[in-house]
Formats: C-alpha cells, sequence, structure tokens
C-alpha cells in the first residue's frame, strides 16, 4: 500500500473510493507497530482511531457532507490537551493526569474530521533541542536512528518523516517545529504568535509559544494552519484579524525581494554541506529572477541569551503550578509542605526542565532582574526593531534552519550550550512573533536532511506558504 | 503543615493601663484594605463568584491551574475598579499590565497570583473622613490620601480545623476579583483609621461593588503601624497586623499595638518588621513570621494576558453609572431638602436609606416629615425585623400619602401610626382607605364639636371657674375630655379653637 506523502493524493483516494480512511488507520496503525523503535508516540488511540474512521466512512458513505479534514491522521504533541486523554508533555510530574478539557485548535481539527492516532513523544516540557530530555526516552530519528530527531516536537516530526501519520501539530517556543522538521525532512510551520489561540497549550514561555503544524508539504501545513488559526475568547493574546486561504495563496507577481543571512552561507559554524545547499537554493532563486541578497543581523549574537533569558523566566513561573498539590506527581512520605514542594518537583522535572526553572528564577530574582530581565526585554525590542527594519526593504528572509544535520544521540547532552546553539536560526522568529516555515532542502553526504528556513512578515503566512511550494517546487 | 503562629508571651502587650511615654510617640498608620468585588464571575475565569457554597464548587480548570488554561479578564472588575477609583478622585490608568506575584502556597493554584505591579489602576487620590479627637471631643475632618488602588485575585483558602491530621483547601475563593487599596503613611491614630474604614465600607456600598462584609471576609484590612518620637520625620520599624475582621478590631489592634511598641522602645527593645497576627478574645497581637528580608515575588507582566486599555469611550460609560456619593448625597439633603444636618447625616449613611427618602419625596414635600418617620417609626421597624430598605413592606408612595393626609388635617398624628402599624404589618390597603375602615378620619364638624365641648364644660363648672381666675393649663385636662368623648377622631386643633373661644365668652 502506498505510504501517502500529500493529503491531496489522500483525497483523491479518498474521493475515487479506492480507499476508506478504515484502511488508512489500520496502515498507520501497523507502521505506528514497525516503528515502535523510534519512540515517536507515547499513547496510541488505536480503538479510538479505528472507531472515529469508521464513523467517517459512514458518514462519507451516506452522502453527508464532509470536514474540510476529512481523512487526514494525525498525531499530536504531548504538550496539546485533549479531553479524556492523558496530557504528560514528556514529564514525570504529569504522572496520571487527564485532560479535562479539548483545547482551541484540537477542537478545529476534530471538528474538520480529523483522525487523531496518538500522542507523541517530546522533550519535557517543549525543552529541548533534540528529544532527549523526554520522561518516556529519546525519540530516534528515522534517517539514522542513532541519531536525534531534533527537538522539542521530535516525536511529530519522526511521525510524519516514517510515515506514522500525515501530518502533526507540534508547539514551538524556539525553533520546537522547525529545527525537527529540518532533522527529519519534513515541513515545520510556526505561524504568527497570536494566530493560532494557546488555549489547551501546555505552557513553556507563554510570549513565545505557537502551535504549529509539522507535514509533508507546505501545502498540508497551510490546510492545518487555516483550520486551527483565528480569534478564540479563551486566549486574549490570540489575534483577531482574519484568517484567510493559506493554501491557496499566491505570490505577487513580481520578483522577489529576498534577504539571505549571511552568516547562514558564511559562517564556520555552520555545516559545509548545509551552506552549500544552501548557497544552490539562493542562486536557484537568483537565476528565477528574485532579488537575493545577502543580510547581517547586527543582534545575532544577542538571540540565544535573549531567547534563554526570557523563556526561561516565563517558564519557571508558568511551570509553578506543579507542585504536587492538586494533581500530577505528589512525593510520598513527606512531613511538611516545603518538603512536599521540595520533593514533588525534584522528582517529577528532569534534569533540563530543572536547569531552566533555576535559570529563569534566577534571572527575575530581585538583585540580577535588571540585569538580566529588564536588559533581555530592552533587547527583544531592538531585535524586533532590526526585524522590522529589515523587512520595510524585503519580503523574506532566508537562513538555512540549523547549522547542522541531525547529531547524535548523546553528542550535546553534557553541554547544554552547545545544545543551545542548534537553534540560533530559528529562535529570532519567536523572538520577534513573525512566522517562519523550514522545508526539506536535500541531503548531505551522509543522507541526512537538510533543511532551509524562511521567515515571512507578520499574518502574511499566505505568502510564506506560496513562497515555500516554490522553494520546494510542490504546489500542492 | 505549616505553623506560622508562633506565639511569644513575652511580647505581649498589657491592653489597659497607662503607658509611660504615651505622649512622646506619635502612631504612624497606613492601612491595606482588600474588597471583594461583587462581580458574577471571577477575576479571570467564568466560574461564579459567590460566598458560602459547598467547597470546590466554584471551580473550573482555570481556577485550579490545569495547565493548557489561559486568564481572561472580567470587564466589569476593571468597571469597579475604576468607580472606586472616581470615587476617590484617583487618577486612573488606561493602560493596565497585570503582572505574576511568584509564591508558592496550597491555596495559590498556579503558583503565582495575577496582580498589578507597576501601573496600578488607580493612582492616588483620598478619602475625606470625619473624626472626634479623642482628647478633647472636638470633630474634626481630614483626608486620608489613597497611595494606589489595584485589582488582583483572591487566593483559595486552607482549612487547618476541618480534619485532624491534614489541611484541606476550598479553591471557591480562589479567582475572586479584589481591589486593594493601600493608604499612605498619614492616619495617627485608631480613630482615624476606624473613620477612614467605615467610609470605604459606605463607599463600597454606595458604589455597589463590594457587599462591605467584614465577617465573611469581603472587606479585610491589614494595618501597618510604626511609631515615632513627636516631631520626628523618618518613620520608625513597620509592624504589619493581619487578621481584623472587624473595624472595632482594627481599631483595638492598633492602640495595643501603639502600646506594645511603646513599652518596648521604653524598655530598651527592638521593635522588628514583621507581621503579627490579632486575636480578638485576648486583645492582643502576636508574631506571625520575621519580614527583615522581603519575600522576592519575582513580579513581571503576565505574557498570558494583553494590557488593558480603558478607552475614553468605555471611562465615559463607566463614569455614567456613578451614582452620587455620600457626601454629595448629604448636600443635597442640606441644600435640596432644607433637613438638618443630622438628620442629613442619619438618612445618606446608607445608600439605600437614601433612596428611600428620596423616593418619599415625589409624593409629598414635607421633607422633614418625611425624615421624622423614615428615621423613626421605619427605622426601627427595620432594625427589629432585620429588613433591608427595598424588602420593606410599605412603599414610598403610601408613606407619602400618609404624611400629607396629617398635613391636610385628614389624620391625627395618632391616627397616622395606627395606619402605619397597619401597614407594616400586611394591610394592602391605602392609608384612606384604613383611615376609613378603622375610623380614623378626624371630625372636623363645628356643630358637633361644639356640642361636645359644651357638655364637657357643663360637667366641670368649678374647673371652669378656676380656668377663668387663671388657672389656664386647664385646657389641656378639657382637651382630653373632649377627645375622649369623640372617641379620638376630633380634630384637636379645631377642639381648642372651639375650647379658647367658649371659655373666653
Amino acid at each position: 500500500m502506498t505510504i501517502y506523502r500529500s493529503f491531496t493524493a489522500v483525497q483523491a483516494d479518498l474521493q475515487r473510493g479506492t480507499l476508506t480512511c478504515r484502511q488508512l488507520v489500520d496502515q498507520y496503525l501497523d507502521r505506528i507497530h514497525e516503528f515502535g523503535h523510534l519512540n515517536a508516540f507515547t499513547e496510541v488511540y488505536a480503538e479510538e482511531a479505528r472507531q472515529r474512521a469508521d464513523a467517517l466512512d459512514r458518514k462519507a458513505a451516506a452522502g453527508e457532507p464532509t470536514g474540510k479534514l476529512f481523512g487526514m491522521v494525525i498525531g499530536l504533541k504531548d504538550v496539546l490537551c485533549y479531553q479524556d486523554h492523558a496530557v504528560r508533555a514528556g514529564s514525570a510530574i504529569l504522572d496520571g493526569f487527564t485532560a479535562q478539557f479539548t483545547g482551541t485548535a484540537v477542537q478545529r481539527l476534530l471538528a474538520e474530521d480529523v483522525i487523531v492516532i496518538g500522542r507523541q513523544n517530546c522533550d519535557e516540557f517543549a525543552m529541548g533541542s533534540s528529544n532527549e530530555s523526554s520522561a518516556f526516552g529519546p525519540v530516534r530519528n528515522a534517517a539514522d536512528p542513532e541519531r536525534v530527531p531534533g527537538g522539542s516536537s521530535g516525536g511529530s516530526a519522526v511521525a510524519v518523516q516514517a510515515g506514522l501519520c500525515l501530518a502533526s501539530i507540534g508547539s514551538d517556543t524556539g525553533g520546537s517545529v522547525r529545527q525537527p522538521a529540518a532533522f527529519c525532512g519534513v515541513v515545520g510551520l510556526k505561524p504568527t504568535y497570536g494566530r493560532i489561540s494557546r488555549w489547551g497549550l501546555i505552557a513553556y514561555a507563554s510570549s513565545f509559544d505557537c502551535i504549529g503544524p509539522i507535514a509533508n508539504t507546505p501545502h498540508d501545513a497551510a490546510l492545518l494552519l487555516e483550520v486551527m488559526a483565528g480569534a478564540d475568547a479563551y486566549d486574549s493574546t490570540v489575534s483577531a484579524k482574519p484568517v484567510s486561504a493559506y493554501a491557496s495563496a499566491t505570490l505577487p507577481d513580481r520578483p522577489l525581494r529576498i534577504a539571505y543571512l549571511k552568516d547562514g552561507v558564511d559562517s564556520e559554524g555552520v555545516d559545509e554541506s548545509i551552506r552549500k545547499a544552501t548557497r544552490q537554493k539562493l542562486d536557484a532563486l537568483r537565476a528565477a529572477g528574485h532579488i537575493v541578497e545577502p543580510v547581517e543581523l547586527k543582534n545575532l549574537p544577542h538571540l540565544l541569551p535573549t531567547y534563554y533569558i526570557l523563556t526561561t523566566a516565563e517558564a519557571s513561573s508558568n511551570l509553578s503550578r506543579f507542585d504536587g498539590v492538586r494533581y500530577g506527581h505528589r512525593a510520598q512520605g513527606v512531613t511538611d509542605l516545603i518538603a512536599l514542594y521540595k520533593q514533588s518537583r525534584t522528582e517529577g522535572f528532569g534534569a533540563e526542565v530543572r536547569r531552566r526553572i533555576l535559570l529563569g528564577t534566577f534571572a527575575l530574582s530581585a538583585s540580577y532582574y535588571d540585569a538580566y530581565y529588564t536588559k533581555a526585554q530592552q533587547v527583544r525590542r531592538l531585535i524586533r526593531e532590526e526585524t522590522e527594519e529589515l523587512f520595510t526593504k524585503y519580503d523574506f528572509l532566508v537562513s538555512p534552519t540549523t547549522p547542522s544535520p541531525a547529531f547524535r544521540l548523546g553528542e550535546k547532552t553534557a553541554d547544554p550550550l552547545q545544545m543551545y546553539l542548534a537553534d540560533i536560526f530559528t529562535v529570532q522568529a519567536n523572538v520577534v512573533g513573525y512566522p517562519a516555515i523550514a522545508v526539506p532542502n536535500g541531503t548531505d553526504e551522509a543522507g541526512l536532511p537538510i533543511g532551509i528556513q524562511v521567515l515571512g512578515a507578520p499574518f502574511e503566512e499566505g505568502k510564506l506558504v506560496a513562497f515555500a511550494k516554490e522553494l520546494t517546487n510542490s504546489p500542492a | 503543615m505549616v505553623a506560622e503562629e508562633i506565639i511569644s508571651p513575652d511580647e505581649v502587650a498589657k491592653p489597659d493601663g497607662p503607658v509611660s511615654g504615651a505622649d512622646k510617640f506619635e502612631a504612624v498608620i497606613g492601612l491595606e484594605v482588600h474588597c471583594q468585588l461583587l462581580t458574577e464571575s471571577k477575576m479571570f475565569a467564568a466560574d461564579a463568584n459567590a460566598f458560602g457554597a459547598e467547597p470546590n464548587t466554584n471551580i473550573s480548570v482555570i481556577t485550579l491551574a490545569h495547565p493548557g488554561t489561559l486568564p481572561k479578564v472580567n470587564r466589569k472588575a476593571i468597571e469597579y475598579a475604576v468607580r472606586m477609583g472616581l470615587a476617590c478622585q484617583s487618577e486612573i490608568t488606561r493602560h493596565n499590565v497585570f503582572a505574576r506575584k511568584n509564591y508558592f502556597y496550597p491555596d495559590l493554584p498556579k503558583g503565582y497570583q495575577l496582580s498589578q505591579d507597576k501601573g496600578p489602576i488607580c493612582v492616588g487620590g483620598g478619602i475625606l473622613v470625619k473624626v472626634k479627637d479623642p482628647e478633647t471631643g472636638a470633630p474634626y475632618e481630614r483626608v486620608i490620601e489613597v497611595h494606589h488602588i489595584h485589582l488582583e485575585e483572591d487566593a483559595g483558602k486552607s482549612i487547618h480545623d476541618a480534619d485532624d491530621w491534614a489541611t484541606c483547601l476550598d479553591y471557591n475563593r480562589a479567582g475572586t476579583p479584589l481591589i486593594e487599596m493601600v493608604t499612605d503613611p498619614c492616619i495617627r491614630t485608631a480613630e482615624e483609621a476606624g473613620a477612614y474604614l467605615t467610609e470605604v465600607r459606605r463607599l463600597v456600598r454606595y458604589l455597589n461593588i463590594c457587599d462591605g462584609n467584614m465577617e465573611e471576609g469581603s472587606l479585610r484590612c491589614d494595618v501597618n503601624i510604626s511609631i515615632r518620637p513627636k516631631g520626628e520625620t523618618k518613620l520608625g520599624t513597620k509592624v504589619e497586623v493581619k487578621n481584623l475582621n472587624s473595624i472595632r478590631n482594627v481599631q483595638r489592634a492598633i492602640e495595643v499595638e501603639f502600646r506594645r511598641q511603646i513599652e518596648l522602645t521604653e524598655t530598651g527593645g527592638r521593635i522588628i518588621q514583621e507581621t503579627r497576627t490579632f486575636d480578638a478574645g485576648s486583645g492582643q497581637t502576636f508574631g506571625m513570621r520575621e519580614k527583615e528580608t522581603m519575600n522576592d515575588y519575582r513580579y513581571f507582566p503576565d505574557p498570558d494576558l494583553q494590557p488593558v486599555t480603558i478607552s475614553d469611550e468605555w471611562m465615559a460609560a463607566i463614569e455614567s453609572t456613578m451614582p452620587l456619593l455620600p457626601a454629595q448625597m448629604y448636600q443635597r439633603f442640606v441644600d435640596q431638602y432644607g433637613l438638618p444636618e443630622y438628620d442629613a447625616a442619619l438618612l445618606t449613611d446608607a445608600r439605600e436609606m437614601a433612596e428611600f427618602y428620596e423616593s418619599v419625596c415625589r409624593y409629598t414635600t414635607n421633607y422633614k416629615a418625611i425624615s421624622n418617620w423614615l428615621m423613626g417609626p421605619v427605622r426601627s421597624l427595620l432594625n427589629e425585623k432585620s429588613l433591608r430598605e427595598r424588602q420593606f413592606p410599605v412603599d414610598a408612595e403610601r408613606i407619602g400619602t400618609m404624611i400629607t393626609l396629617i398635613d391636610n388635617g385628614t389624620i391625627s398624628q395618632t391616627a397616622a401610626q395606627k395606619i402605619f402599624s397597619l401597614m407594616a404589618e400586611g394591610a394592602t390597603e391605602t392609608p384612606n382607605q384604613l383611615a376609613e375602615q378603622h375610623n380614623l378620619i378626624q371630625n372636623r364638624n363645628t356643630d358637633t364639636l361644639g356640642t361636645l365641648v359644651e357638655e364637657v364644660l357643663a360637667a366641670w363648672p368649678d374647673k371652669v371657674a378656676q380656668y377663668k381666675k387663671g388657672k389656664k393649663n386647664l385646657l389641656g385636662m378639657f382637651m382630653g375630655e373632649v377627645m375622649k368623648k369623640s372617641q379620638g377622631s376630633a380634630d384637636p386643633k379645631l377642639v381648642n379653637a372651639l375650647l379658647v373661644e367658649k371659655l373666653n365668652q
């Protein structure tokens, strides 16, 4: 049976009657079983998915209208709340926790007839760039199981890469959708901040967090975005701007003004294979008649420090609710309140999460507040201004998605700074709130996927997707 | 659970008796008043905001801080806070940012409290209070300056005595909207503090933003107090006193804490910055926890909430909902209705009574008579039956009509009392109907009354003789006899005139 690589293909076969939702689900369930060693799913909703597939098939057979995403089988990163299903954020601290409501994005997908096949492994509380910090163990890259899939939405990227579902819904705080998409050779889209409601997304850093799709094609990612995006009464930070048809948007009929990050093709810190692939892609764009120019980001060296100070500060507060009092893991045998907090949180959180809570608490503490938190907020504004200025001259900013292809399991776990550098090109979009898409850009000599990233103007996801289609030569 | 209260008997002050040096020191007092807002739902969630429900029934995933939940600002709470700010003539902050105040406590579900840090919703302003000097008894007025008013959410409740070994948690209260009003450290005496609190309570009730009930905790007050030698301008080390569930207890706590701090200072002790709790039973304060190093709450703007901007239109809409404030109402009662200050003060003490008064004014212009009825029979009946004005069985129209009937001589004051009682006991007829049914219409017939007068004078010839010799006060006795004969229905003014006329013939 075919492994579908686009929703258009799935729809065609469903339409033709050569495929049923049930057959699709059974196929994916078989593959999930077959590729169990990749550890992409932490829970598979086998029976539930079969039943839903049957119900959808009956609905279609009865001639009833079907939803926009009828027949799309998806997985959910383990940070998205889905009523009556466990949600753990890859953490032991949410042991035994079941979501009591369905988040807005997931609700909207369900209303358009998606089939949710399972919950996908990720870095604990979405904190990580390699999916090695999950309480459910690391996820492995399908291109080379000795290598990481990237993170934090590692399970979600691998599931698409290995054909365990057609698309995944991840979350992106500093590159968590795009960086694993690059490592796995698939498409990852981070929309504009506030484009998709965060209601039902377990928070890492509230002013950076975005839900984003991971798919085989920019078109599929755009379809998912169209359904998930838009105003929502449950999230006061979501935008009320109307949602347009991102999947069918077109580019302006003129040469595009494309900036590319000079460091992305020149810096020694970027893998030669990636620099080469990026240069080739830029040459192709130039050859196609676009204006392609190098730019330097004055604030590039400040991106990661700004990102890590602000995200850890917000995380230190966001994760305070996991205290062992109302739900989740509670330490046994403690006799006083302070011990209850300390023990529960020490046992429940993994090393990376503890590190970030400590960093964030430090950045917000009275003696260091101005030197770290306040300063980082100021720098964030400067970076935003610099980016805004750039976008007055250009339509897109292109860079490699990552400085290296997928690294080996355990290669960077001992050196958090090296690990954090994996996010160097992706954090800018989150720091400034702009949309960005990561698309495949070939492979290196070892056959490891390489990604290329495009940053677009706020709320211009349509153009971004249209450009990504051109970059990948994939109209649908 | 946590043992917070460390009782240190050696620090306890004597509640009474003169303290040497009391005249050398002055108290510097600031109050922090929390008012729970009477919104239907919580500050950042749609759960009901109600007192007295079964534990953990007014809760939701937001209140319980389930992962994936987000807060949403209740606009009513913003409006209520603005109303209070307008009443205090504060400057209203148009761009409001909510901040997270981070600390761990089991009744704080998120591990942070949503509050305002920089840029509270109301800045400055003040409240005029009338105080009696405790020593001279002389009344004086002064403005207690409000430093700011900010919005925040309440925490849940930790209940330590419901179970032998466990602390129980009730999250119904978690997320209830609060305003915290902080005064400048400008209060000097317990009397001023009491007057301020009384005025705050009156204001929140007038504004209908808080029920002002201190026993149920919907209005709470913490006292910051330090002492310094008179004439000194620097502030001393302040002590915060909590657990004050009545205005009286706030005043008692101030008095006892003032004494304790003086005694401690006079005996060479050192006042430490701390939080103390007031025990109403013993009338003493006890140390809770040292506050020498301030808690680090790591405030930062809540990234889950957009700043709330109060537009000019919204502001105008809030202003249009402002009722007359007690002071304005008082002035109107004096100026427009010509009431004595005493009456005006009493009637405008509570908004409901003032409104009741004004509703009666639609039916009669005898304003003083309305005041007498409301301050007298109406008020005593309200107290006796513990009723609110709007529940009062006699409506404004019937009270007004009754006063008119007295004024035009149709019924006597005594008859009116009777009619009032009948109406208060549930009679639904009009005062006219009741007067007729119970024979209470005054007899104003000169012929029949003249006959009665003649009969009485004929029955008491010796008294008539005495009257004529100058014992004029016998008139009262003749009046009484005539009234008796008329079975109370005679118009006393007319009887009086007839008697004088006959006796002087």
